[in-house]
This record gives structure tokens, C-alpha cells and sequence, in this order.
């Protein structure tokens, strides 16, 4: 029956979805103005244009918005367990039945029945734990969808997407550039790492992955003055080229962004985002939020941005690994936090921590296998406090042994479309009427 | 222009293509070669490998030492990077990289790995079956998907999980069949000593000896028969044909085509080379010769830029550029594998890209001492150095039209250091630009 219900969703959304969402005709501007933000500038420039109007035009977006909502997504790799991470002080014995070998003695969260992990107390101010008790979290227990694929691939998929289906699509936030974002800005949407994240892709949007924004720079060995303009101006014109295929036109427009990602952040010299606000050290995960707050605080027109953490939740055989894990995630987050307060950034960014779904209630001898109802939780100044959803009834599980599943992760998306970033959730996740909104932001 | 002729419809851009899609790229002196030897020898050399005329080059020395791949770090990177490089039988070491992305894993010691990588290269043409069951008892796969140390007690569904989904079948099973399997596959387990090597073993008194329902079968079912019901279900076959169909052509498979693969992977008893030989004729493949439609994954852009350029491994930067570019051997970033196709090609990885020409330039074969270069070249002989220097790669009309218009803009400036800075950088566009990154 379940089952059933899982197949005429993918089908009855997917015709839709081919139409409305992988990539129909491009908006015409009364449309993109009708959704309200953003893109006005933009709309009128064409993908052929010279860099210097693209730059002033980028430029153009940020001065136009200096104070827009900036939308951050952490990914928490492998399946985050819900109950050794917020465990159910409510229903304790049955939380140690469930949980001989692995149960933790949660830190208890004033004015809920939740106990937190003890190293979610770790970092700057208390860590995550600090950050609750100052009202700057929401949690959300039991997040995922219904009829929960337990595949990492299929899931992370549709949390990435905001779509149940198997065909491939642009990222939810890289929609969200198609349907508000700029065309010329590829700032605007920002993945911190080597590669682009399939939440941030986009159909037409033009999108940015950073790593390290110091080494944005072009150099070419042994040469200099005119040559050296000479084979740069060379290598942008070939960017620009139009046609040829899908890979041509993909390594072409790789040397456009590249060379427009570089043109925009060199300017600011080889350090010049140092933060007043110390990161864990030797913390990848850490390193990539700090170089994100301060390309925040610059003028480059960041809307939308995705940080992967480098820990891997996948805790099938090794769940002890949780302190370790739970404790850098707690560091690095409460940092990038006192850092955006210290920048005064911290009134626009709001921060949503998600992970592709929950773990088995049932330990295996030494970690837990894949399962439903997992957690997310948003954070920043604007982030409604508390804890917005039911926590999963540890004695009614489903019929795989499964939590059951209390709240919806696109009923989050749609609530943080329209609370945070002001646009009709409607254009971006399908069907968004039907999933309700959840007060997140305030 | 002689070289350039038909051998029955097989010229040097089939022959380039076939040597970048089953390896990594050919020489000059390759592409003229069997351009000339004709379709039919060239694939049979491809698919057996042989002496005829790979580049030759002396094993690297770093610091005037060997590489030392278990002990030093990036060695391992290195080491296999050589093997691509100066391989007799490219394609060999192509599938190890597909089966490395195919069986992905990831954070094992480096003795583990390097284990692991030989078992993939000894079965990389032959039975599927043979190299699955190598990978399911190979060390550093226990120890990554938890089957070392699942038993009867507590079955770990990570390994029975995988197995269906991303080794075998894709596809036609359940979460039940996941679970029935996870018990069947228990009893292997892991020793830890005291150095901190540890040693695998299967035990009889682990394994779950209870009968299970496996894909439609019902039996006392042990780790070997879960395999042989994976591999002999319908759907296995048409989902491998078709995931090295994907790896080596940038079009979609036709569905006679996989028809036909599905026949030919049955009939030789679920072996890879015949399938991957029919590919490799297969017409396909050989689309769009003046507009490349697939993406150089990093480490095939690297191995190739160095092969066909006859230079040798003889820095270790070429580890962390392969780590910056998002395709760090031996560290995929999960058990699935890297994704691959345009999403190699994120602005971020594009500047490491141009910046490995840089590393390139500063090479014995790619780079150019002050003075080396006569100030006499026109820009058409300047191109044509730059280009034989970088293993006359492929390029599109645009590119040669850009490469000749900065050769005549900065020969044109008469300083003493033109010449040399022309060739740095037209070498420099030839290895970073657009056109370098397709194959």
C-alpha cells in the first residue's frame, strides 16, 4: 500500500515536473519580476557580454541588495542518527532497550523533553547546545519524507533536488537562482569545495564553487605584460564560444565562470578574509565556513550557499565515532555563527543543517543501519526557536522497524523559500501548497 | 596530409579517439601508426595490449629515489599515475579506474588499497563474477562496508546494500531481499594485531546457516550464492553493459545496441572484454569527431596531457592537483563513486586545470628554457612547435584561429624574450583551454 502511494507521487509529480521544473522555456521578465527578488538587474543583460559589464552588473546586484537574506545549506553526510544525537529523554527505557550497547546520557535542553548530545556542547559559547539556549536554533526530529528510500544516493537525491524522482535535476537552490537569480553573477550561489553540489546546480543560473577563494587567481608560468594578456583575453574569448555539444559547452562555460570567479575575487588579495573569530584548527569543514562568512560580508552578491562537512555519519559499525564527529560539526558551527555576528552579518544569514535521512532504532553490536526520520535544524539570529516538529514515537515504529516520519523535508524547503528568501515556493518545489508551511524564521 | 588518409574510414582522429576513450590519450607517433594498421588491429591491440610502439620513458625517480607507494605520501597516486602513463596495455589500467570508481572505496590503509588496486587490475578484462568475488573478500572492502565483523548475531545490511544497488543490479530488488542477504553474506571477520595490521578470515560459527530468502530464491544461502544470484538476475546484465557503455561513450546507449552487448556479456559467460571490444567498434563511439562530447575526468585529463606529451611522473604536485580537481585516487568520495560527465568541470576545478599547465611548463618535454626558442618563427611555425611539444592535441577551429592571432600579436612585439614567452603560452592554451578538457 505504501509502496503504492511512493510510485503514483513519482508519477504524478513527474509529468509536471518535466515541464515546470527540468527545464522549460526561459521566464520571460514580467514573469521573473513577478516573483520579486533578485534578478531585476540581471534581466537584462545577455550571456554574451563583456566581463567588465558583467562585473559592474554583479556589483550593481549586491549594491541593490546589501542586506538580502543569504540561505546557507550543511550537508551532514551519510545519515545522521536522530536518537544518540537528540536522545528522547521523554521515553528514556525504551530508548536503552532499543539502545544497549550504544545509549548516550544526553545533556538536557531546558524547556524540552530532549537530551543532547554531550558534544554538541563543544565550541565557542557552548556550541550548538549555547546556541539553543540563546534562541538562534530550531530543531526539527523526524524529518524525511514518505515511504523513505534508504539508499544513500536516492535519498541524498531527493533532499538535493527537493524532488521524489530518479531523473536528474537541477538542486533546489540552484532553482531557486533559475526562477529569482541573477544571470550574470555565478557568485550568487556559492558551493564551498572543489566541486559543485547537486543542491546548487542550476539549469541556467550561473553558479560558482569555491575552495579557496585566496588561490581564485590565473597565473602563466614564464610569461608576463602583453603575452600574458594576450593569452588570457585569448582564453576568455574561447569561454565565451557558443555551440559544439553538451561537454564542449560545458568545458567552455567552466573557462568563463573561472575567469569571472577569478576577475571578482582577486581584488581582494591573497588573505583578506581573515576572521576575528577563532575555527577548530585542521577542520576543512571549518575552514570552508569561514571563508564563506567573509565572502559574505564582501560585496559579490552571494544569495545562496552549500558547505558540505568532511565527517561521515554513515555509523554503521563505529557509532562511538559520533563524539568526534557531533563534536566538530558543534565547533564549527558555533564559530561560524560568532563570526557572522562579529561581521555583522547575522541578522541575514540563516543556516539549515540537513542530513540525507536517520538511522534504525534497533542497534546493530557496534553502530546502526540506514533508516527513516532523521534531523534537521535551522539556525541564526532569524531562526525561530524551539523545536518545531513531534518527535517519532520510539513504540509505534513502521513495518520496517523504521521511525516514523513527522514532518516533511519540502514542507521545510517551502517554508524557508518564502519566510527567508521571499519567494512563492510554488515556482521552485513542486506541489509546495500541499506540504503545509512551519513558522522557521522569525 | 598522406597520414591523414582513410584506411578504410579509420583515420588518426578514430584512432585518437579510441586511445583517449579506452586510455589515455595517443601519440603522434601512435595516431599515425594505427591509423595506418586499420580499425580491426587497432582495437585487438587495445583489448590484449603489446609491445608495438607506447611511449618510452624511464620509471620515475623522485629526488633521485623510486617511488615508494606504501610509505610515502601521494607515492600510491604517483605509482598508478606511472602505470597509466607508460602502460602497454592502456586500457587495462582504464577499467582498474572504472572498477575503482565501480567498486569504490575509500579511507583504508594504503597496503589495503594498494591490494585492492592489484585484484582490480588482474580481473579488469575478465569474468565479472571472478573480480566480484576478489572485491567482496578483498581486506580494505570488509573493513569499508562493515562486512568484516557482520554475523549471525547482528547482520550489518552496508555490504548487501551495495552489492544490489551499485555493484550488480541497480535495480529489482527490495528491502527485504537487502536484509535476507545481509544475513547470508555474515561470517567474515577482522583481526586487529598488535602493529595495527589486521588480518580478514571467514568463520564458519559467524555465518547465519538459516535458510533466507534472496531475490525470488529461497535456500541456506552462504556469501558465494548471494553473488551468483546477483550476477544471475535479469537484471544484472543489461545494468552492466550499460554502465561501461557510459564510461567509454558520451551518447546514450540505443536499445539495439544493448541488446546486443546483453548478448555478447552472456554468451562469454559474463566476461568484460568482449563487451567492452564491441564497444569499442561500435560506431558510436566514434560521433562527433570534431565537437569531443565527453568531459576528461582529472585524472584521465592528467595521465593524458603527460602521456601524450612523452613526459614522465617525475614531481609529486600532481597528487594534490588530482585531489583539487575533485578525482583523488584511492579517496573517492564515497561508495559511489566520482560523478562523471560536466560536473568535473566546476569553475574551481577549471582554474586547477589551467593551473596544472603551469606545472606542465615547468617540465623537461612541455616547458621552455630562456633562449631556447629561435626569434626567426613565423606565428604559423610557432604554433606548430607549441603543438608538437604538447602531443598535437585535438583542437577546435576556434582555438587554432586564437592560438595563431596570439602567436602573431606577441611575436610581434620584437623583444628578446618573445619568442620563448610565445611557445609558454600556446603551450599553456594548447594543455588548460576548453578544448583539452574533452576527449
Amino acid at each position: 500500500m505504501n509502496a503504492h502511494r511512493a510510485c503514483d507521487d513519482f508519477h504524478r509529480s513527474s509529468e509536471r515536473l518535466r515541464r515546470d521544473y527540468l527545464g522549460g522555456p526561459p521566464l520571460t521578465r514580467r514573469q521573473v519580476l513577478g516573483l520579486g527578488v533578485g534578478g531585476g538587474v540581471a534581466l537584462y543583460l545577455s550571456q554574451a557580454m563583456p566581463v567588465q559589464r558583467v562585473l559592474e552588473a554583479a556589483a550593481a546586484d549586491a549594491a541593490a541588495a546589501p542586506n538580502g537574506p543569504v540561505l546557507v545549506s550543511v550537508f551532514l553526510p551519510g545519515g545522521v542518527d536522530l536518537l544518540d544525537t537528540l536522545v528522547p529523554l521523554h521515553d528514556y527505557g525504551r530508548y536503552a532497550d532499543l539502545r544497549p550497547g550504544l545509549k548516550v546520557e544526553g545533556v538536557p535542553l531546558a524547556g524540552t523533553s530532549i537530551g543532547l548530545h554531550p558534544s554538541l556542547a563543544r565550541g565557542v559559547g557552548g556550541g550548538v547546545k549555547g546556541l539553543y539556549e540563546r534562541g538562534k536554533i530550531g530543531f526539527l526530529p523526524g524529518i524525511d519524507y514518505s515511504n523513505p528510500d534508504l539508499s544513500h544516493f536516492h535519498s541524498r537525491h531527493f533532499w538535493e533536488t527537493g524532488l521524489i524522482t530518479d531523473s536528474s535535476a537541477p538542486g533546489w537552490l540552484g532553482r531557486w537562482l533559475d526562477r529569482a537569480g541573477s544571470r550574470d553573477n555565478p557568485l550568487q550561489g556559492v558551493s564551498m569545495g572543489y566541486g559543485l553540489s547537486p543542491v546548487m546546480r542550476s539549469g541556467r543560473a550561473p553558479v560558482a564553487a569555491v575552495a579557496s577563494p585566496g588561490d581564485a587567481g590565473f597565473w602563466i608560468r614564464g610569461v608576463w605584460g602583453d603575452a600574458y594578456d594576450e593569452a588570457m583575453a585569448a582564453y576568455a574569448r574561447l569561454g565565451r564560444v557558443r555551440g559544439g555539444g553538451h561537454a564542449l559547452s560545458a568545458s567552455r562555460e567552466a573557462a568563463r565562470l573561472a575567469k569571472l570567479v577569478a576577475d571578482r575575487l582577486t581584488p581582494y588579495g591573497v588573505d583578506p578574509l581573515a576572521s576575528s573569530v577563532a575555527y577548530p584548527e585542521d577542520s576543512d569543514f571549518g575552514q570552508r565556513l569561514r571563508y564563506l562568512a567573509a565572502m559574505i560580508s564582501k560585496p559579490l552578491g552571494i544569495r545562496v550557499a552549500d558547505v558540505e562537512a568532511d565527517a561521515d555519519f554513515d555509523t554503521h559499525d563505529n557509532q562511538a565515532e559520533l563524539t568526534t564527529l557531533l563534536g566538530e560539526v558543534s565547533e564549527c558551527l558555533a564559530a561560524f555563527q560568532a563570526d557572522l555576528e562579529a561581521r555583522g552579518l547575522s541578522n541575514r544569514v540563516l543556516t539549515f543543517v540537513w542530513s540525507e535521512f536517520g538511522r534504525r532504532p534497533e542497534e546493530n553490536n557496534s553502530g546502526t543501519d540506514h533508516g527513516a526520520g532523521g534531523l534537521a535544524w535551522v539556525q541564526g539570529d532569524r531562526a525561530r526557536p524551539g523545536v518545531h516538529s513531534d518527535y517519532p514515537d520510539l513504540n509505534r515504529l513502521d513495518r520496517e522497524d523504521n521511525l516514523q516520519v513527522t514532518i516533511d523535508f519540502r514542507r521545510v524547503y517551502s517554508s524557508l523559500l518564502e519566510q527567508h528568501l521571499g519567494t512563492d515556493a510554488g515556482s521552485v518545489i513542486p506541489r509546495a501548497g500541499s506540504f503545509g508551511r512551519l513558522a522557521l524564521v522569525q | 596530409m598522406a597520414s591523414r588518409r582513410a584506411h578504410r574510414g579509420w583515420t588518426e582522429a578514430h584512432v585518437r579517439r579510441a586511445f583517449w576513450r579506452a586510455g589515455f590519450g595517443a601519440t603522434p607517433h601512435e595516431a599515425r601508426h594505427w591509423a595506418r594498421r586499420g580499425k580491426g588491429a587497432t582495437i585487438r591491440w587495445l583489448l590484449n595490449g603489446g609491445p608495438s610502439p607506447a611511449p618510452r620513458m624511464r620509471a620515475p625517480r623522485l629526488d633521485g629515489r623510486r617511488l615508494d607507494p606504501e610509505n610515502e605520501w601521494g607515492h600510491d597516486v604517483l605509482w598508478w599515475l606511472d602505470r597509466m602513463v607508460r602502460s602497454r596495455h592502456p586500457l587495462q589500467e582504464k577499467l582498474t579506474l572504472f572498477w575503482h570508481d565501480h567498486f569504490a572505496t575509500t579511507d583504508q590503509d594504503t597496503p589495503l588499497m594498494l591490494a585492492q588496486n592489484r585484484t582490480l587490475r588482474r580481473h579488469a578484462l575478465d569474468r565479472f563474477p571472478d573480480l566480484l568475488e576478489s572485491v567482496t573478500r578483498d581486506p580494505a572492502m570488509l573493513l569499508f562496508l562493515s562486512l568484516a565483523d557482520s554475523d549471525k548475531e547482528s547482520p550489518n545490511e552496508n555490504y548487501a546494500r551495495e552489492l544490489m544497488e551499485l555493484f550488480t543490479l541497480g535495480r529489482g530488488y527490495s528491502e527485504r531481499d537487502i536484509r535476507q542477504a545481509a544475513r547470508a553474506l555474515t561470517g567474515f571477520r577482522a583481526d586487529w594485531r598488535d602493529d595495527g595490521s589486521v588480518r580478514t578470515s571467514y568463520d564458519r560459527e559467524w555465518h547465519d546457516a538459516g535458510a533466507k530468502r534472496v531475490l525470488g530464491k529461497v535456500g541456506r544461502f552462504d556469501w558465494k550464492d548471494v553473488l551468483e544470484l546477483c550476477v544471475g538476475h535479469p537484471a544484472h546484465a543489461p545494468f552492466m553493459v550499460g554502465k561501461l557503455w557510459d564510461f567509454f561513450v558520451g551518447s546514450p546507449l540505443p536499445s539495439s545496441a544493448r541488446a546486443h552487448l546483453v548478448r555478447v556479456y552472456r554468451r562469454s559467460g559474463l566476461r568484460v572484454r568482449p563487451v567492452v571490444g564491441a564497444i569499442l567498434a561500435h560506431p558510436g563511439l566514434y560521433g562527433n569527431l570534431d565537437a569531443p562530447n565527453m568531459v576528461k575526468s582529472p585524472v584521465v585529463f592528467v595521465a593524458g596531457a603527460l602521456r601524450t606529451a612523452g613526459q614522465g611522473i617525475d614531481r609529486d604536485a600532481w597528487t594534490w592537483m588530482l585531489q583539487a580537481m575533485g578525482q583523488y585516487p584511492f579517496r573517492p568520495p564515497s561508495v559511489a563513486g566520482w560523478e562523471w560527465g560536466a560536473s568535473w568541470l566546476s569553475s574551481n576545478s577549471m582554474r586547477v586545470r589551467f593551473d596544472f599547465a603551469n606545472y606542465m611548463l615547468d617540465t623537461a618535454r612541455a616547458g621552455v628554457k630562456d633562449g631556447s626558442t629561435p626569434t626567426s618563427l613565423s606565428p604559423r611555425t610557432a604554433v606548430a612547435r607549441a603543438r608538437r611539444a604538447v602531443g598535437d592535441p585535438w583542437t577546435s577551429a576556434r582555438t587554432d584561429a586564437e592560438l595563431m592571432r596570439v602567436a602573431r600579436r606577441v611575436l610581434a612585439d620584437e623583444s628578446d624574450e618573445s619568442a620563448d614567452m610565445c611557445q609558454r603560452a600556446l603551450r599553456h592554451l594548447l594543455i588548460s583551454g576548453p578544448d583539452a578538457q574533452v576527449h
